[in-house]
């Protein structure tokens, strides 16, 4: 029964992962209904998400939704601070981690669903503006000034 | 676009939180880089998710060589699990040339809350 929650659990994070939203962010709470450490399952979540992350990453590179300019001021600074992180939650009480967890996730939730109400706001608008023959459909713009 | 300096402060110090945050509970950083891709970026929401990918890779290995010397890791659940992940990857990574950006946001928000909520008892 475990193993088929394992197998699960990280079916239903890896369609979020592959989206590329963070699979993690759901796997994490999902893991939390079984019996395990926070430290077994954030240490799962992190191993499970390297394959995926490349086999994601091919699909991605191949739809050309991979833009590689600028990235080096985001990678450099996030490995470092990431081994900084992970020694720091080595050291630390795993009722803390589960804690610090759940609060970054109602956080990162409620901010991303604000995000997502103004965006709909937005378009809504955009698309009152137009001629009225044009009503009903709103195209989202593709990118064309991001290629290096 | 080129980046002003300001603008490439902005990257390393949020980024530089993301990896922090992806170190400390084992996920998670990704959010920021998206929003960090979109905004400061201005990649639109479908290249900032693939292009986050590419930013989490390193930094996750890194962070999974720590727990792995630290001895944190169980390989038996993790590896049942990363089977799950990898399928789901797969179906996910297709979904993503197909589905509205903002659906599938409001979606992930409902969801991350919930699991917050339920983290929390």
């Amino acid at each position: 029964m475990t193993v088929f929650l394992l197998i699960l659990f990280g079916f239903l994070a890896g369609i979020v992962g592959g989206m590329g939203m963070g699979g993690g962010t759901v796997l994490v709470p999902l893991l939390s209904f079984l019996d395990m450490s926070q430290k077994t399952i954030q240490a799962i979540n992190l191993i499970s998400f390297l394959p995926m992350c490349c086999v994601a990453l091919v699909f991605h590179a191949k739809n050309k939704l991979v833009q590689t300019k600028h990235v080096w001021w985001l990678i450099v600074p996030a490995i470092v601070f990431a081994v900084v992180g992970a020694l720091i939650a080595d050291r630390a009480d795993n009722k803390v981690l589960r804690l610090c967890f759940a609060i970054f996730l109602i956080a990162v939730g409620i901010w991303q669903l604000i995000v997502a109400i103004k965006f709909i706001v937005k378009q809504k608008k955009s698309v009152n503006q137009c001629n009225p023959a044009d009503t009903g459909v709103f195209v989202e713009e593709e990118s064309t000034d991001t290629e290096q | 676009m080129n980046l002003t300096a300001k603008n490439k402060w902005i990257l390393v110090i949020f980024s530089a939180l993301a990896g922090f945050i992806n170190g400390f509970l084992g996920g998670g950083g990704g959010v920021l880089i998206v929003a960090l891709l979109l905004a400061v970026v201005k990649l639109h929401q479908k290249h900032s998710q693939a292009t986050a990918l590419l930013i989490i890779l390193p930094l996750t290995v890194v962070s999974a060589a720590v727990y792995l010397i630290k001895g944190n890791v169980d390989w038996t659940p993790t590896l049942w699990a990363t089977l799950g992940v990898v399928v789901g990857g797969i179906v996910g990574a297709l979904l993503l040339s197909k589905i509205k950006g903002n659906v599938a946001k409001i979606i992930f928000a409902l969801v991350l809350i919930a699991g917050g909520i339920k983290m929390l008892f």
